[in-house]
């Protein structure tokens, strides 16, 4: 057992730093620009555009470590907005399930950024029960095209997207997970309609998305017809892996810390204060167990095993933890928590405290509500039996 | 020993519940919140209209003379309605401090406003340094040769003050920062020179402003009672506003538990209603029992006030306290089995949440208040 980095993986450290801060976006210059450069500089560093991608597609073929310590570094330095749909959850299944041809055609596109993606997954009678859904595939008789008729609900950001990668039903007797068909369709057409759904942190990221009468080409179909729930599953376990986001509780940690030790009390401040103090420190002790517990996972992943245990806890925790922060946020404002929208009303952090725990109420909800992910460690892990 | 209503408590309560009724719908609600008084001017004439607005004030004022039982069974039935007229800063923690404070010509001139609905009051105590500290007040009130004070400071989350006619200020006469002795009440109508409203909308969907005093006149008959000595009304207009809070707040939480455990039996995933499954069973259970926790703390501090309002402080901090909490308990687990629904602002629940959240920040937050409890 050794917690050390060794030399080669504290050169790439310095390496990753060097990176990141060489090419932090300068203030004054164009957002956009920047961004899309940003991709090119890190493309020219073998792949660093696209960590997780295999070396056959591009990606660096990092080992688990290097994947650790560039997360670590990622979430402290400024890196360019990105979205996780094509890139982290499509990418994956074109590449491992797509044809030849469905890969040339859409993953560069994906790579290059100029191409948004969305996942169309849940519908309103498939949440957590997500195999129960409904939306309609049928094949046309000459077998050139799909025709899809339905509704999918919590679609982040469809409103921007240029396509959607969608579960839809082919087979209607059987087993539910057996009539899935793993379909791409683009949104910009006749017969979609996306209706914004508005979350209780008053934002739009998430709609509605109603499909009718669309022909999707059976060239735009992932693999065989009826398997698409066997290609889905795979892209979930990626989903809620990418979920835990502990490097960037790290590093909200600390700004919570800076934040409560700028309100002041008396002479002291809230960092003083102790139900405060011991709720942060509860947070704390948690987070430094968790950072362990994904050392573990990455630590068994590269040693070629199968995922253990101890990855299974990790989108719970995670996510856990993420609710906890947001709250100590919210209670770290104060009074101003729920002044959102102003400009010039108490401290600048506190104004967003209220929505900002709101919003976090979603974490344990989508990508497999909590309720769902302790029953398949009960089931997978634990080996209990319903 | 006898937890039931009397027959003009239960007459009350029916008739706020038949209100709510009428004029209540969540799309009402919404459309009310979007406008730019956030409340209805027609719903308040009403509340006048039946005599809400002077239940609780003394009969030797042209009130009902009735008591924090009477403002329990109203905020309760308004917190499931999710009510947006200022009735909890205006009638119940205004116009106390008026009761308790204002001499005859005062009373004359605003109480019988508050009474009839022609005007309304706020309360403006909260500075940014004191976060929930009452006595800490660096707002200053200096008086000039004409027997007149001259007020500067900056007063924060002033509940429904673009809409109120006058404010009723906390302001520093003497002593230090953070002395309970040298606090002065002051009656501030709000169209006098140099007083800066920023006014705007909470999470909740209610109003608060941050207000700014610049070198604003008052004539001597703006003083509330005597200078110096506000803080134990400031204390007690604090734990009646509590008592109310916690009511509508209780009332709020009967509702999320209930519309809860009603849509885990209706939304059927896995071939069968959620609430067939176990975990979401013992979680209704935890979140009813939680409530009903509040409900008796709600009723043990609003009678020991009643009987003994000095003797009760402990009480309202315990009460404040686990109102709080479980305010979160409950709206979590009310969210989290709703999944996506709970999340839009569709339904009551993202709302109802709302609001106890808001509530938790008023007079004083869980932990500041379970501190005082344990001091």
């Amino acid at each position: 057992m050794d917690i050390n980095l060794n030399q080669e993986e504290l050169s790439f450290q310095a390496d990753v730093k060097e990176f990141l801060s060489e090419n932090a976006h300068q203030p004054g210059t164009d957002y956009n620009e920047w961004r899309l450069n940003w991709f090119k500089v890190a493309a020219s560093k073998g792949g660093w555009d696209v960590p997780k991608w295999p070396e056959a597609f591009g990606g660096p073929g990092w080992s688990p470590t290097q994947h650790y310590i560039w997360e670590q570094e990622t979430s402290r330095a400024q890196t360019p907005w990105d979205l996780p749909f094509g890139l982290s959850m499509l990418a994956p299944v074109l590449m491992n399930y797509g044809s030849k041809e469905q890969q040339d055609r859409f993953l560069p596109d994906i790579r290059n950024r100029v191409v948004n993606w969305c996942q169309g997954y849940s519908e309103p009678n498939a949440g957590s029960d997500l195999a129960n859904l409904k939306t309609k595939a049928t094949l046309s008789e000459d077998g050139t095209h799909y025709l899809v008729n339905g509704t999918k609900v919590w679609t982040t950001l469809a409103h921007i997207a240029d396509w959607m990668f969608c579960l839809t039903r082919t087979n209607e007797t059987g087993k539910k997970q057996e009539g899935i068909t793993f379909l791409l369709i683009p949104m910009k057409q006749d017969g979609i309609e996306v209706k914004p759904i508005i979350t209780l942190g008053g934002s739009h990221s998430v709609n509605m998305v109603h499909i009718t009468d669309v022909k999707v080409p059976v060239e735009n179909r992932i693999g065989e017809e009826n398997k698409g729930w066997g290609y889905a599953k795979g892209l979930l376990a990626h989903e809620r892996t990418g979920l835990a986001g502990i490097s960037r509780s790290i590093v909200a940690l600390e700004s919570l810390k800076k934040q409560a030790g700028s309100v002041k009390r008396g002479n002291g401040n809230l960092m003083d204060e102790p139900t405060f103090k011991l709720k942060v420190a509860e947070l704390e002790a948690d987070l430094m167990a968790v950072e362990y517990t994904e050392l573990r996972s990455l630590a068994n992943a590269a040693s070629g095993n199968e995922p253990g245990p101890e990855s299974s806890i990790l989108k719970l925790k995670g996510t856990e933890i993420q609710q906890r922060l947001q709250r100590l946020t919210m209670e770290a404002g104060g009074i101003y928590s729920s002044a959102w929208g102003m400009s010039n009303v108490g401290p600048s952090f506190a104004r967003s405290g209220m929505s900002g725990y709101l919003s976090s109420r979603a974490f344990t909800i989508y990508g497999g509500a909590s309720e769902v992910q302790k029953d398949v460690v009960a089931k997978n892990v634990l080996g209990l039996k319903k | 020993m006898n937890f039931e209503l009397s027959e003009t408590q239960s007459i009350l309560k029916d008739s706020v519940e038949r209100f709510i009724a009428e004029s209540y719908s969540l799309d009402k609600r919404q459309s009310l919140v979007k406008s730019e008084l956030g409340f209805s001017q027609d719903n308040w004439k009403k509340m006048a209209e039946l005599g809400w607005l002077s239940i609780t004030v003394p009969e030797s004022a042209g009130g009902f003379g009735g008591n924090q039982i009477d403002s329990m069974i109203m905020m309760e039935e308004f917190g499931k309605g999710l009510v947006l007229e200022p009735f909890f800063i205006s009638t119940v923690v205004a116009g106390q401090i008026l009761c308790e404070l204002g001499n005859e010509e005062q009373k004359q001139d605003w109480l019988t406003g508050l009474i009839t609905g022609d005007c309304q009051l706020t309360f403006a105590y909260a500075e940014e340094q004191a976060r929930f500290d009452l006595e800490d007040v660096l707002t200053r009130a200096k008086p000039d040769e004409k027997g007149g004070f001259i007020i500067d400071g900056t007063k924060s989350m002033v509940l429904y003050a673009a809409s109120a006619d006058a404010m009723i200020v906390s302001c520093r006469t003497s002593g230090g920062q953070y002395e309970k002795k040298g606090i002065t009440l002051f009656l501030v109508p709000k169209d006098l020179k140099g007083v800066h409203i920023d006014s705007f909308e909470t999470v909740d969907g209610q109003r608060a402003a941050e207000v700014r005093f610049e070198n604003v006149r008052v004539d001597g008959n703006a003083l509330l009672g005597e200078e110096g000595v506000a803080f134990s009304t400031i204390k007690r207009a604090q734990q009646i506003g509590i008592l109310a809070l916690c009511a509508e707040a209780t009332g709020i939480m009967e509702c999320l538990y209930k519309d809860t455990a009603s849509y885990t039996q209706d939304r059927e995933q896995f071939d069968r209603p959620m609430s067939e499954f176990q975990v979401i069973q013992h979680r209704l259970v935890d979140m009813f029992m939680e409530y009903e926790q509040c409900k008796s703390m709600l009723l043990r501090a609003t009678l020991e006030f009643v009987h003994n309002p000095d003797g009760s402080s402990r009480s309202i901090h315990a009460l404040k306290y686990l109102v709080g909490k479980t305010a979160k308990f409950i709206g979590e687990n009310a969210i989290q089995l709703h999944g996506g629904m709970g999340m839009t602002e569709e339904l009551n629940i993202a709302h109802y949440f709302k609001r106890l959240l808001t509530i938790d920040i008023l007079f004083g937050n869980s932990d500041y208040h379970l501190e005082k409890f344990a001091a």
